[in-house]
């Protein structure tokens, strides 16, 4: 093989490539849409890796180094915070204005001389639509908003990193409440921020289904912090797990301004750690106020009800000494009215009775005297013969009697010579004797 | 009558509204004042109980706090 004479070396190749690069004008300020990856800051420069992936498969179809120099950077960071609310990091999709340029060293590299923050703010929403609309689709949007809170609600099971100080104000505020009311809370670490954050979510998630008996809700929550970015949550396999998860879940993920798609599916959403333990603490003091009215209308009845007895007692009280008066009136008048009736009674009742007695003791009267008479006129014709058979009508026609010792003379041996015999005659006796 | 520490809260809370209910109507019997009014007592003090953290308890918090 023979040595050509004409050859370039590598650095007069890859100057002319630089040069060609420079030259061409499709790769000079123009805008690309791209996914942010290696997203990191040194010495005031901004350097990242630049993806575009496949979306059925999720592997990358392009992938390109990027950098945005110092002098960009400071405004581009501050305006991107500004206008999304996040900073400028991995697993955004983002739409920059590059040039291409070509070292001999170090490469092709893609110069970010600005960000079109509303295609980011597009973009999420997109994203978020998208997940949102999937979910609906599926018919689960709204499950976890339909669950009630349980009474009360107490076991508390907390997502969020072991590390973040959201959690500590969270525990504290709930844990040294005014109320003194009682809660149980547990950390389910998981990861809250970047790439694997619906991963690491997820698992949480399923720790605690796996015994749910033993709690009340879930607390998704992180503090939010400047440097991190809540784009992990707007995740749909993360959105699926909290909306049909089987407890409420409250989340407060970031600040005031922070929206994730977790947002509109779970049970019940706040803006901060510090939120959602108001909103439990709220629940609480309304469970304790509840306790409250129930105890004063119950003792508000009762007393009602006693004061109405005790009311009743000293009516019949008052009644009770004018009662026996007032009762013996009553039967006085109930006495007059029966007699009243009887009287009544008496002269429609008594009088043909009266009537008819009179008529009996008339006719009784009558047969009496006939009676009488009837009795009277045999008793005079028995008188009459009587007197016609006395032996004193005897003696009166001159027949007499003759005794001795007393006893009547009716044979002459009963009185022998010189006995003494009485004689009876109608007016008188006469003493003789016998020779 | 459940002892009221087997009852679940919501059933405690139940059972006082129909304790209330029943004083409201005009069948409450003065001779069940007495137990009505018992054991609405028994019931509130389980669920304040069930809510609110005794002296001991916040004492116990307080040092977990401080330990973290």
């Amino acid at each position: 093989m023979t040595t050509p004479t004409q050859y370039y070396s590598l650095l007069q190749l890859q100057e002319a490539l630089r040069d060609l690069v420079a030259a061409y004008p499709m790769v000079q300020n123009v805008w690309i849409v791209a996914e942010l990856s290696d997203v990191n800051e040194r010495g005031g420069h901004c350097y990242m890796e630049l993806l575009q992936k496949d979306p059925a498969t999720g592997q990358n179809l392009a992938k390109a180094r990027a950098t945005i120099w110092s002098n960009n950077w400071r405004r581009i960071r501050a305006e991107f915070m500004h206008a999304t609310g996040q900073p400028f990091a991995a697993g955004l999709k983002v739409m920059v204005c590059v040039s291409a340029g070509y070292h001999p060293v170090y490469g092709m590299n893609l110069n970010i001389t600005a960000v079109n923050t509303s295609f980011t703010l597009g973009e999420r929403e997109r994203r978020r639509r998208e997940i949102l609309e999937r979910l609906k689709r599926e018919g689960v949007i709204d499950c976890n908003k339909q669950l009630e809170f349980p009474r009360p609600t107490q076991r508390i099971a907390v997502i969020t990193s072991a590390t973040a100080a959201g959690y500590g104000d969270f525990r504290n505020q709930l844990l040294l409440n005014d109320s003194r009311l009682r809660f149980d809370v547990k950390l389910f670490p998981a990861i809250v921020q970047g790439a694997q954050t619906a991963p690491s979510v997820i698992a949480a998630l399923d720790t605690i289904a796996a015994e749910m008996d033993k709690w009340d809700c879930v607390c998704i929550i992180r503090g939010g912090g400047a440097s991190t970015d809540l784009d992990g949550f707007d995740d749909y396999a993360l959105a699926a797990n909290v909306a049909q998860f089987p407890l409420p879940v409250i989340v407060g993920i970031g600040h005031e301004r922070d929206t994730t798609v977790l947002d509109y599916i779970a049970c019940q959403r706040v803006k901060t750690p510090t939120a959602a333990a108001e909103f439990l603490l709220g629940l609480g003091d309304r469970e304790l106020a509840e306790l409250q009215t129930l105890a004063s209308a119950i003792l508000q009845n009762v007393s009602d009800t006693l004061a109405g007895a005790r009311e009743q007692l000293s009516y019949l009280a008052g009644k009770l000494p004018a009662a026996p008066g007032q009762a013996i009136a009553n039967a006085g008048k109930r006495l007059d009215r029966a007699a009243l009736a009887l009287s009544g009674i008496s002269a429609s009742r008594i009088q043909p009775l009266r009537a008819r007695l009179d008529r009996v003791a008339d006719a009784i009267g009558a047969a009496t005297a006939a009676r009488t008479q009837k009795a009277a006129m045999q008793l005079d014709k028995f008188s009459a013969l009587i007197d016609a058979l006395s032996p004193q009508a005897t003696l009166r026609r001159g027949f007499s009697i003759s005794r001795i010792n007393g006893a009547a003379l009716t044979d002459p041996s009963q009185a022998p010579a010189g006995s003494t015999i009485e004689t009876i005659l109608a007016n008188g006796t006469i003493k003789s004797i016998v020779s | 009558m459940t002892p009221v520490n087997e009852l679940t809260y919501t059933e405690a809370v139940g059972e006082l509204e129909k304790i209330l209910a029943y004083l409201q109507s005009d069948k409450c019997d003065i001779d069940k004042l007495t137990a009505c009014t018992r054991r609405a007592s028994e019931l509130l003090k389980e669920c304040r109980t069930r809510l609110t953290a005794t002296d001991e308890e916040l004492r116990q918090i307080l040092a977990t706090l401080q330990n973290q």
